[in-house]
């Protein structure tokens, strides 16, 4: 009845101070979980892309042994090949697999810096220079030089590790390391780029060298410690793993490797999911919470308006108009709150979206193994804009209700005494 | 012809172990077109008579016939409807949504029918706020008219939907007599005009002078009955 909702928008202009209070706890809710929400949502986000991109692509090919023992960087349990095909005809066959967009291999092994006082630890990552920068975009995290080019002895270091080994770009550095054959060796690098990415390991521990490079000087000629296989999408995994599970299985090469999604290589990944699913209850009490002051407004106004429900219902008014037209008037105060809090909300996450939260001093403990950006970027979507403002509308519609009932079921003689 | 016929009406509140009677046993026949009052000390159950008789209690014992319907069988949505359609209430505090303007006010008992057009809506409700003396002022709200002029309006809501019956409860208490009188002159040409029943709950001798028809109840019964040409 469209009389009553103009009565529903009139009567909130009664007590302007206190309607205006009402929708503002709404919207300050609301723009809460719109930033929380994009908030966690970036987080989770930003750290499962980096999960894949720098530990386990969106599935992962490694033996059974390398999984057991990868912590400690074994160079002897290698990816080299279905049956003796030899690595490039293994990648190729990945690469028909319906679904892969790209095979990456990596030959990580732990490797060493003397700076004259003290042994600076690091992790050696020999990867193709083009599919690493596909795959993972690491070229936007420089900050100075260039990637390494294959058939070089050139190597690529985050800006911390670099002033680990109080060394610059242009400069050589020798770094020593174990070959697969366990026999130590140093060699000289030019250093030939220099990246900071926020991310530790990155910064911190790992030097990027040419493949063919590592290949040669681990003496690991056609083997890597790993394949990383990209799908176009991160949703399409649960469809391709079993496609190449079944491909290493016609090979009989099933009992030797390991095909892993990127949920299987992170136990943090998994508690993300389940944070993501506690993170919407929290939103929804969030929410509540506003509407105790709703509720409270809604109660002073049935209170105060009882013998103008008595008159009403004397005039032939239904108990389900009042309780409508209570509802209307909540619902009003709901789509106002909600729509403010929602476009605040919007706005505060567009700004951080794009400068970043910097937790860098907060996350500096972290260990290098997490691999995760201390520049945090919310995700600001629209979906998360309209899911946040449906929220706020649904929710306080719905806590109306109690002020409603209490205002139908006045029987119009008693209101009327009121 | 009868519009209100009550046999052995009784009405009895419960008040925790007390129970109070307010009515007892009251035997009424109230005519069509009949502009009645009723009158008697505090107490006396009028304001209970006039919320039987107006669908917004029910009796304890005894029957209300309304317009040939019996009441007793109905629940809260039918006596709800019957109000909405043909009973009209004019109260002491004049009751108007201040939100509304007097137009809007009025509307609003009109709206509740939901039987007519948009333009029908406007005439009737221009019609009626003319009809009481209020053309020029139906954009005003409560708080911009006298207490007169309020009055006026709850009489154009009560009377815009054309009831059956229009129940008025202490409709001059908050006037001054001049005023009193302009709005009972008012109800009278309503009544002439529009053949509506009024039936009036009052200690005002104003009220009573202008009533054809004098109840007065004492201790929830009919201690006089008494019609004037």
């Amino acid at each position: 009845m469209g009389f009553l909702t103009r009565l529903a928008f009139k009567n909130l202009f009664r007590h302007k101070l206190r309607t205006f209070v009402s929708i503002i706890a709404i919207a300050f809710s609301v723009m809460i979980v719109v930033f929380a929400r994009g908030y966690v949502v970036g987080l989770i986000d930003n750290l499962t892309l980096e999960h894949i991109q720098y530990d386990s692509g969106h599935i992962k090919l490694i033996t059974h042994e390398y999984r057991d023992e990868q912590r400690l960087l074994p160079l002897n349990y290698p990816v080299d090949g279905l049956n003796g095909g030899g690595l490039a005809e293994m990648i190729a066959a990945l690469e028909k697999v319906e679904g892969v967009a790209m095979v990456v291999p990596r030959l990580k092994f732990g490797a060493m810096v003397s700076t004259g006082d003290e042994l600076v630890t690091m992790g050696g990552w020999g990867v193709d220079p083009e599919l690493e920068t596909a795959f993972t975009g690491i070229e936007d995290y420089l900050v100075e030089g260039r990637m390494p080019q294959p058939g070089r002895l050139e190597v690529l270091m985050g800006t911390a590790l670099l002033a680990k080994i109080n060394r610059r770009v242009g400069e050589k550095v020798t770094i020593v390391f174990n070959t697969a054959f366990n026999s130590l060796r140093g060699v000289t690098f030019n250093i030939v780029g220099r990246t900071k990415s926020g991310i530790k390991l990155l910064d911190e521990v790992v030097f990027y060298l040419p493949l063919d490079q590592a290949q040669r000087l681990l003496e690991m000629d056609g083997q890597v410690t790993e394949l990383l296989l990209a799908t176009p999408d991160r949703k399409l995994v649960s469809q391709v793993l079993p496609r190449v599970q079944a491909l290493l299985a016609e090979y009989g090469a099933d009992g030797r490797y390991l095909a892993l999604g990127y949920k299987e290589t992170s136990d943090l990944i998994f508690f993300m999911d389940i944070a993501k699913v506690i993170y919407n209850q929290i939103y929804i009490f969030l929410v509540l919470l506003a509407c105790i002051v709703v509720i409270n407004t809604m109660l002073m106004i049935v209170k105060e308006r009882t013998r103008e429900i008595g008159m009403m219902s004397a005039l032939g008014l239904e108990s389900k108009d009042i309780m409508r037209l209570f509802l209307t008037e909540g619902a009003i105060m709901g789509v106002t709150g909600s729509l403010i809090g929602a476009v605040c909300g919007s706005l505060l996450n567009g700004y951080f979206a794009k400068n970043g939260i910097d937790f860098s001093a907060a996350t500096s403990g972290f260990s290098a193994e997490i691999v995760f950006n201390s520049m945090v970027y919310p995700l600001s979507s629209p979906g998360n804009t309209v899911f946040a403002f449906f929220l706020g509308v649904v929710i306080v519609t719905i806590a109306c209700v109690i002020p409603a009932r209490r205002a139908a079921r006045f029987e119009p003689t008693e209101a009327m005494r009121a | 012809m009868a519009l209100l016929e009550m046999r052995g009406l009784t009405k009895i509140y419960d008040q925790g172990k007390i129970e109070v009677p307010a009515l007892r046993g009251i035997d009424l026949t109230v005519e069509k077109g009949e502009f009645t009052t009723i009158f008697g000390p505090s107490g006396s159950g009028k304001t209970t008579l006039l919320n039987l008789i107006g669908c917004l209690d029910r009796p304890t014992a005894g029957t209300i016939i309304f317009d040939g319907q019996e009441l007793g069988g109905l629940d809260k949505k039918d006596l709800a409807i019957i109000r909405r359609h043909h009973v009209g209430f004019v109260f002491q505090s004049y009751n108007l949504i201040p939100v509304l303007t007097a137009y809007e006010n009025v509307e609003f008992a009109i709206r509740l029918v939901n039987k007519y057009e948009k333009k029908e809506i406007r005439d009737r409700v221009m019609r009626i706020l003319a009809a009481v003396g209020l053309a020029g002022l139906e954009n005003r709200k409560p708080n911009e008219l006298s207490g007169g002029q309020k009055q006026r309006v709850a009489i154009a809501r009560a009377l815009v939907k054309e009831p059956k019956l229009v129940l008025a409860d202490e409709p001059s208490a908050n006037l001054d007599s001049k005023t009193s009188e302009e709005v009972l002159q008012v109800m009278a040409k309503m009544n002439r005009e529009l053949g509506t029943t009024f039936i009036f709950s009052t200690h005002d001798p104003l009220v009573m002078e202008y009533a054809r028809r004098l109840i007065e109840i004492r201790d929830g019964q009919v201690a006089k009955d008494q019609r004037r040409e």
